[in-house]
């Protein structure tokens, strides 16, 4: 495994506990992981309440369903990760879309993309991710930053970056495909 | 799916950014497909170096809430129950008072819908859409469309609809959201159905009916044949 790459074997070895009911794994999860969680939540969400609930509502979930957790599927911290972003982006996604034409979106978009290039920038150098991200065209690896780290939709990475629908979807689709053949 | 479709599904479901009907087509694929499922996994696992944020440490007030929660379940989200319907008989048996006057409320509430649901109106359609079969041009179905998400279709002649596959109603709610299902049929009939929270139909929204591979389009976007499709109208009440 490459330098950089987390190692999984604690959440791993939480959720495997958690699934039998001992709620003081549920515990340490949450002080290894609830920090980071919160702070993904809130790149999507926005809002420090609002994403203190969304993580709230998946250690609840992973209480519930941690017996679902299938580890021949991906990593324990992946799968809780995954849990936060749907949540938050069900949330973002429920809330509002958004309206382009008033400051407060415009200032909230470019928050966004504070953060999505702030993300790349905190990668390891040595991290196989930041080379693969690097190798792509710029608006490629902006229109992946801002879809996974933020949560934005097609339609708003397309007015982030002032480029037309049919182009974003296009630099998405040739972009994750070059990251995957990258990486493998 | 050929291996760049599904990286690029893969991408698309890591980064987020699928909608409802698409994803829950994607999760189902997903569930069957060992490749795709390897993929999606890798992806995930290397993204995840993105979310290493830096913070402090976890907010104790937070876990406390979480804690408060587990131990009080009423705070908690609903859980649905579901009775499988072969143990019903069995509930039901002699000498359980309380479980027979619960039966009695359910059948009560149950006749009160019943009762509640035909002394409305009919609702009227928003709006009507003839489809028109794609060689013919003759007008094959008939699609009323509610405001509240659901589609009443009559259909005006009989499709063929090879085994293993299924008949799949889309919508073309706006050019943005692209094309979305409202559901399927296995056979040519008249149907109810309801599909996601969608904006009000319009005049001028498309739809039309797809053959696709059972259990409905795998990519949540039409895939196969389109048999009919027309646009929408008011109609004039």
């Amino acid at each position: 495994m490459l330098a950089g790459a987390p190692n999984t074997d604690d959440a791993d070895g939480l959720i495997l506990r958690i699934a039998k009911g001992e709620r003081a794994a549920l515990a340490s999860l949450f002080d290894a992981e609830g920090a980071r969680l919160v702070a993904v939540a809130q790149r999507i969400v926005r809002r420090r309440d609002l994403a203190e609930e969304v993580v709230q509502e998946s250690f609840l979930a992973i209480w519930r369903s941690a017996t679902q957790f299938d580890s021949s599927r991906g990593s324990a911290r992946a799968w809780i990760t995954r849990i936060v972003r749907n949540r938050a982006l069900n949330l973002l996604r429920d809330g509002h879309r958004m309206d382009y034409h008033d400051t407060e979106t415009l200032t909230d978009l470019g928050d966004r993309a504070a953060d999505a290039m702030a993300a790349f920038d905190a990668l390891e150098e040595r991290d196989s991710l930041k080379l693969c991200l690097s190798r792509l065209d710029e608006p490629k690896r902006r229109a992946i930053l801002l879809c996974y780290v933020t949560g934005l939709s097609h339609g708003e990475v397309a007015a982030t970056l002032k480029a037309p629908l049919g182009t974003v979807k296009a630099w998405i689709r040739r972009g994750t495909i070059a990251l995957q053949d990258c990486l493998s | 799916m050929t291996r760049e479709g599904k990286q690029a599904a893969a991408g698309d479901y890591v980064l987020g950014t699928m909608n409802g009907p698409e994803l829950r087509a994607f999760e189902q694929e997903l569930a069957s497909d060992p490749e795709l499922a390897h993929l999606v996994a890798d992806l995930s696992d290397r993204m995840l170096s993105l979310d290493n944020v830096s913070e402090t440490e976890a907010p104790a007030a937070l876990w406390a809430r979480i804690e408060a929660a587990l131990d009080n379940p009423a705070t908690d989200e609903p859980q649905t129950t579901v009775v499988p319907i072969s143990k019903k008989t069995s509930q039901q048996a002699p000498g359980t008072p309380w479980m027979a006057l619960a039966a009695c409320a359910v059948v009560a509430l149950g006749f009160g819908y019943i009762l509640g649901a035909t002394t409305l109106a009919p609702p009227e359609p928003r709006v009507i859409a003839v489809l028109l079969d794609e060689t013919s041009a003759s007008p094959a179905v008939i699609v009323e469309a509610f405001g509240d998400d659901s589609v009443h279709l009559v259909p005006l002649e009989t499709f063929e609809v090879p085994q293993g596959q299924v008949l799949e109603v889309w919508t073309l709610p706006d050019a943005e959201t692209g094309p979305v299902s409202l559901g399927t049929l296995d056979e040519t009939r008249e149907a109810m159905l309801t599909g996601p929270d969608l904006p009000e139909p319009q005049p001028g929204q498309l739809y039309e009916i797809t053959l696709e591979q059972a259990p409905g389009s795998p990519t949540g976007r039409p895939t196969g044949p389109i048999l009919v499709k027309g646009f929408a109208r008011n109609p004039v009440l």
